[in-house]
């Protein structure tokens, strides 16, 4: 019940203004409201309160963030978390685009093919993925096979290490990437490349001028997309990684689930909020996320 | 019956909003709801999933239902974190947990926990040590010292100093990704005896680790993961849980589990503070420490009963196999509770902080 009257307040005033209105005015508000409401109480209010956990649990104060930044640790995670996602996004722009070219310019069923074949990566569970790479890396897995079968003598340690973990959330993730950039490309009208061509255009110098400026917001879309869902990855560098590899999230869970630390956890998110605005400001002003819509 | 529970269950839905709303505007603790749900005759357990929960189905679950009438809904997986979210917004999912002794002492003395109802739960059908910090003492699992007998022939590893010798047992290796266990293995392995581990000398075990990390090829977190490990023959040597080894020996893998230095942790059943069915909650657990239960949950996953009574009941080939075995119980490290409350936190940073390092 206290759901129903919590939210009554909120609505209460839509109706009203209906007849006063001078007219049309006040309709978009009204139907703005189901919208605003779900995003203060499940957006606003939930980051709120973790903002106030972050300086009242336990008590008022500033430790939290003051033991953030004076234990080397949680500097070099969040720094860590960071790196590893700008890995992984760079990565995944440099595997995807000539991929998402590819789909995107031809009309015939290599293309379908090569869609169907990212789309069905796209919709298998990333615990399965992750799984998958523990049995092709492994001791007894495909890549030590080959590797003994050439007589190379004992196969290099894949599993556990960075470039596992590595290879793992870039595999999850280029789907995110090859599907962004296809959306964008896949607009690109292909006569505007004829008429460059028609003007004296080199294929190369056609491409440089006239396709990848428009195919710029499939890039800053995919990137962002990829880079912020790389930021709270948690099973895949568990699972594939070192402890060397420990992200942010994997942090957060330990403080919350293990030490019922939520202040400190919170504090820890924040951070991490903090920075990823950072992150995105500095991109916004070289790069420009209005390209974000075309 | 019928009726009583789907109007029980719609109540506990519309708690759940409310208190969900309620703790988002940050005045949790004030909604009261003690006295607006009636004791429904089912109660909500907090389990693992998979084959834990089907085994608690079959010894507790199912034989309790038969002898009292109430039901049992389990929500899965076990979460310490949502204990505490539960108390705080007075909106629960769940009201018995079953989590390890120095997380329950910790619960405690946050407050988080429902004291034992004494005119539900009858002493004297409990056995010796079986309370403690208003839990109930349900089952035992060790952390063991398990190797791979086919890489081995001429004799294992016998103690954690074993493990750490490297020329005498080459082979790879993995360890548990938790500071507590390991520190306790590396003080063993540097000759600290097991009964003068505490207060735990964590520079020591740091240094000792030092030694080993090159060798480690793998630090484990998840149970799955570490079966996966050893079965696959990724990792020669580990640090184990006891009854995920002998669940792989059951299927023919072949491992051998060592006792010498094995540390054993207690799980203990316990009650969410302010639980809506919270009396029918103790009934449960009164129910689930006797003999016969117990019994039949070891039978099944070889986690060791806490009631001395429940051997009578075990095949003798899964009772050797058990923590709270007699022959085993002896040769493992005695862990205490209150010191590793207390210092949880700080050695987990320093672990943490000398794993990544």
């Amino acid at each position: 019940m206290a759901g129903v009257v919590t939210a009554a307040p909120a609505t209460a005033t839509g109706p009203a203004a209906i007849p006063q209105g001078p007219g049309a005015g006040s309709v978009p508000w009204l139907l703005l409201m189901p919208a605003t409401a779900a995003l203060v109480l499940l957006f606003v209010l939930p980051i709120g309160y973790v903002l106030l956990l972050s300086f009242t649990d336990p008590q008022v104060s500033l430790a939290h963030y003051q033991r953030i930044f004076a234990v080397p640790l949680y500097t070099r995670i969040l720094f860590n978390t960071f790196a590893t996602s700008l890995t992984v996004t760079v990565i995944c722009l440099l595997l995807a685009y000539p991929l998402a070219y590819v789909i995107s310019r031809r009309n015939d069923w290599i293309s379908l093919v090569l869609l169907i074949c990212v789309a069905v990566c796209f919709w298998t569970g990333f615990i399965v993925r992750t799984y998958a790479w523990l049995v092709i890396l492994g001791n007894k897995g495909p890549v030590a096979a080959v590797w003994q079968g050439l007589g190379l003598g004992a196969p290099p340690q894949l599993l556990f290490t960075s470039f596992a973990s590595t290879l793992g959330m870039t595999h999850i993730l280029l789907p995110y990437m090859v599907l962004a950039l296809y959306s964008v490309m896949k607009k690109i009208d292909p006569n505007l490349l004829r008429a460059a061509a028609s003007l004296g255009a080199r294929p190369n110098a056609a491409f440089r001028a006239v396709f990848l400026p428009l195919s710029l917001p499939g890039v800053v879309n995919g990137s962002i997309l990829v880079f912020t869902i790389c930021l709270g990855f948690f099973v895949t560098p568990i699972l594939l990684g070192t402890p060397k590899d420990m992200m942010i999230s994997q942090l957060v869970n330990q403080q919350i689930e293990e030490l019922l630390a939520w202040g400190f956890a919170s504090a820890i998110a924040v951070v991490l909020l903090i920075a990823t605005s950072i992150v995105l400001a500095i991109y916004n002003r070289f790069v420009g996320l209005d390209r974000l819509w075309g | 019956m019928k009726t009583s529970g789907k109007s029980g269950q719609n109540r506990r839905q519309v708690l759940k909003l409310g208190g969900g709303l309620v703790a988002a505007a940050g005045i949790g603790p004030l909604i009261v709801t003690e006295r607006t749900i009636a004791q429904t005759r089912t109660i909500y357990v907090n389990t693992w999933g998979g084959s834990w929960t089907a085994a608690e189905e079959a010894a507790f679950f199912k034989p309790f239902t038969e002898a009292t009438g109430i039901r049992v809904r389990t929500v899965a997986p076990v979460s310490y974190a949502k204990l505490k979210a539960q108390v705080q917004t007075g909106s629960y999912e769940w009201d018995i947990t079953a989590i390890n002794q120095a997380e329950w002492l910790r619960a405690e003395r946050e407050g988080l926990v429902e004291p034992i109802d004494w005119t539900v739960v009858k002493k004297d059908a409990l056995f010796p040590n079986a309370v403690f910090a208003n839990g109930i003492a349900y089952c035992a699992l060790g952390t063991n010292l398990v190797y791979r007998k086919d890489k081995f022939p001429n004799g294992g590893p016998k103690s954690w100093a074993d493990f750490w010798d490297v020329k005498k047992f080459p082979g790879t290796r993995s360890l548990y990704n938790n500071s507590l266990r390991t520190v306790i293995f590396a003080l063993l392995a540097d000759g600290v005896p097991k009964d003068k581990l505490y207060p735990l000398d964590v520079d020591r075990a740091l240094r000792k680790l030092t030694e080993i990390k090159p060798h480690i090829k793998v630090w484990w977190t998840q149970g799955n993961q570490s079966q996966q490990l050893i079965r696959d023959g990724e990792v020669d040597m580990m640090a184990m849980w006891n009854a995920r080894a002998s669940e792989l020996a059951g299927q023919g893998v072949p491992v051998e589990l060592v006792w010498n230095g094995a540390t054993v942790s207690t799980t203990m059943w316990g009650v969410a503070k302010g639980a809506p069915n919270r009396k029918a909650a103790w009934e449960f657990i009164q129910f689930a420490v006797q003999a016969k239960p117990q019994a039949d949950f070891s039978n099944r996953l070889y986690y060791g009963p806490t009631n001395p009574e429940a051997f009578k009941h075990i095949k003798p080939e899964v009772a050797k196999q058990l923590p709270t075995y007699e022959e085993n119980y002896k040769q493992i490290a005695p862990s205490n509770i209150e010191w590793e409350a207390a210092n949880l936190a700080s050695i987990q940073e320093r672990f943490s902080q000398w794993l990544a390092s």
